[in-house]
């Protein structure tokens, strides 16, 4: 068994990984432009801010003390060992102390050009006293410089970023691949034959288990379906070895013997060929009911109704065995559910209750609610089933050795059992009744529709 | 009677053809669904004998397609397939009645006959043979004028007897029509009720109007 593995970058994980990786892109690209811009308008206004308390300073100076403070104050900053600041104290067109040669007497935020390329001079220009021009700036390369530092580390992020999605895309696809390819191996495997392979379920109760579940699940319906059908061919090859071989042996002696007995023979071939026909039908019904295509034509049902019904059909037979059938209802029920297959279960009951009993036995059949759902009783006051045998009698061709001699192949109760599954209902023996008794518990009927 | 078979088996289609030319019908037999459609529109026939799975075109379309077409023929299905579905679909379609095979001769010619009874006209209120008759919307029952008690299940029964009058019913078609079950119960339901219906119907007036025939079923007749 192999099958074509699927490419990783084919897989729907990697390629919402690839999406994701790209809106993380196109966010990082967004956010690192947004802060770009925002720094410098931040850096550029903490330059002209400092700028602006140089000149507040030299004004002070000036009215305090004259030129030469303001000349004071020039070197005093001129001296920090920052030397990225620029001066310049001017009068006419005459500097007069600074580290700038003279120029244009602009007041307000003046941009000039810097010393050397990339380094621009930003500052702010005025008059701190009458005629006496003064001006404060700092190279702009420290604004860049944060730039560029802000730049690189947004493109290691971005790096970084479209690294985690790739792997992380790999990683995820991977994983998803490897519980994938475990579904499509499962399902070769069940190709294959082997039908109790299942999907693994990791626990976590995530979508793949959810979906590993349903499979599982309608894997085990299936499986169980078709367990059904290998069993209902094994046990009609089993139970009908012994009349096909019977009716061959009686068939065989008539050919042999004389002609007297024929008639005899043949009216017996026949007796067992219905008996056969009758087996088959009856195998063929319980496979058809437990197939629930039945469920499609369920109509709402009188319970309370049907049983007098049976009681009406059943009792001149009781009567007949010298057996009593009464009606016991406590309380009315409506479900929803097949007539004629509900008929054949109570009949099945009914049957039972009237053949394995001795005469003089009461048969009651009763509908009571027990946790508010509909519960149907065919129970007998006859000698019983000892409880170990409970759970047998709802198997396939199981018969006691004490019905042995009546009519019927076995299959009575299971298929009431595969009606009342039908039909969502329990079916049990009564536990601890005199008698024998069984019960078919429907499920509570939903708010009406 | 002239009846048109359409059956692909040929053993099947010979022995239903010879059996019921035993008793006097005429019969003929296509091996088609095509050729079975085209016959039966022809309509001389007074009942169809219809395979369910035929080459062709299937039992199932062929009596949908005749009765859309409108020919009222009667139509008894045959078929091998057991499910109650089956045979609902089959009676939805427009079959009058379902046979499973096999089946026994006497079924197959107890259910032509009675298929072909149902053709004629209106729904009656009253039934009557000889003096006993049945009025079927007060569902009452009278003998030589006295009135019968019956039960409503005796009364289906009788009911299902009258429209049969003269002609035979078997087990099967009772268990099917007067009680709804379809499938063989283990104890002698119909033996029991008609003993019982008998002794209501029959006893104590002059003539038996009730007959078992033996391994065959019941027929109800005044001679």
């Amino acid at each position: 068994m192999s099958f074509a593995r699927i490419r990783l970058w084919k897989t729907e994980g990697f390629r919402l990984s690839a999406i994701y990786a790209g809106a993380f892109a196109l966010s990082v690209l967004a956010m690192g432009t947004v802060v770009l811009l925002i720094t410098e308008q931040t850096l550029r206004d903490q330059v002209i801010q400092y700028s602006r308390a140089d000149l507040a300073a030299m004004k002070d100076g000036y009215r305090t003390e004259g030129e030469d403070e303001v000349r004071e104050v020039i070197q005093q900053r001129m001296a920090l060992p920052d030397a990225s600041d620029y001066f310049l104290m001017q009068r006419d067109k005459t500097a007069m102390a600074g580290n700038l040669p003279a120029m244009a007497q602009r007041t307000g935020v003046v941009s000039l050009p810097g010393l050397q390329p990339g380094h621009d001079i930003l500052g702010v220009g005025a008059f701190v006293g009458p005629g006496l021009y003064a001006f404060s700036g700092s190279d702009t390369f420290r604004v860049h410089a944060s730039e560029h530092r802000i730049i690189v580390a947004l493109l290691w992020l971005f790096i970084a970023g479209i690294a985690i999605a790739v792997l992380g895309g790999a990683l995820v696809s991977r994983s998803f691949l490897r519980r994938t390819d475990a579904m499509a191996r499962a399902c070769h495997a069940i190709m294959d034959g082997d039908m109790k392979a299942r999907i693994p379920v990791r626990g976590s109760g995530d979508e793949l288990d959810r979906l590993a579940d349903a499979i599982n699940t309608m894997l085990d319906r299936i499986a169980g379906l078709m367990e059904n059908l290998r069993q209902v061919s094994n046990d009609i090859a089993h139970d009908l070895r012994t009349p096909v071989s019977q009716l061959r042996q009686g068939l065989e002696r008539a050919k042999d013997g004389p002609g007297s007995g024929y008639a005899q023979a043949l009216e017996t071939a026949i007796e067992r060929t219905d008996g056969i026909l009758a087996l088959f039908a009856a195998m063929l019904r319980i496979a058809e009911i437990e197939g629930g295509k039945r469920r499609a034509a369920f109509a709402n049902l009188d319970l309370a109704a049907l049983l007098h019904h049976m009681r009406e059909l059943f009792a001149p037979v009781a009567e007949a065995a010298d057996h009593s059938l009464a009606v016991d209802i406590t309380q009315d029920a409506e479900i929803r559910g097949d007539r004629a297959l509900l008929i054949q279960l109570l009949s099945n009951l009914i049957e039972n209750a009237i053949l394995h009993t001795p005469s003089g036995t009461h048969i009651v059949l009763s509908l009571t609610q027990i946790d508010g759902r509909p519960a149907l009783t065919v129970a007998d006051d006859g000698p019983g089933v000892p409880a170990e045998e409970h759970a047998k009698l709802f198997q396939r061709l199981y018969r006691r050795e004490a019905s042995r001699t009546h009519p019927g192949h076995g299959l009575g109760l299971s298929t009431a059992q595969a009606i009342a599954d039908l039909h969502g209902a329990r079916i049990d023996v009564v536990p601890g009744a005199p008698g024998f008794g069984v019960r078919v518990l429907f499920p509570a009927r939903k708010s009406p529709d | 009677m002239k009846l048109l078979l359409i059956e692909d088996d040929p053993e099947t289609a010979g022995h239903i053809v010879h059996a019921l030319a035993g008793h006097g019908h005429a019969v003929e037999s296509v091996d088609n669904g095509t050729d079975g459609l085209a016959r039966a529109r022809c309509g001389d026939h007074a009942a169809l004998i219809v395979d369910r799975m035929l080459p062709g075109m299937d039992g199932l379309s062929l009596v949908r397609q005749l009765r859309a077409e409108g020919h009222q023929t009667p139509v008894l299905f045959l078929t091998t397939m057991s499910g109650l579905d089956d045979r609902v679909e089959g009676l939805e379609g427009g079959a009058d009645d379902y046979l499973v095979k096999p089946f026994a001769f006497a079924e197959l010619l107890a259910r032509v006959n009675a298929i072909t009874r149902r053709a004629d006209g209106a729904e009656p209120t009253r039934l009557r043979l000889a003096d006993l008759e049945i009025d079927l919307i007060r569902r009452t029952a009278t003998r030589d004028g006295k009135a019968i008690e019956l039960q409503p299940q005796e009364f289906r029964l009788l009911e299902f007897l009258l429209r049969n009058a003269g002609r035979v019913v078997t087990r099967t078609m009772l268990l099917e029509n007067v009680w709804d079950l379809h499938f063989d119960p283990r104890t002698n339901i119909v033996e029991t009720h008609l003993s019982r219906l008998r002794s209501k119907v029959d006893r104590g007036f002059g003539t038996e109007l009730i007959h078992t025939l033996r391994g065959v079923g019941y027929v109800l007749r005044a001679d």
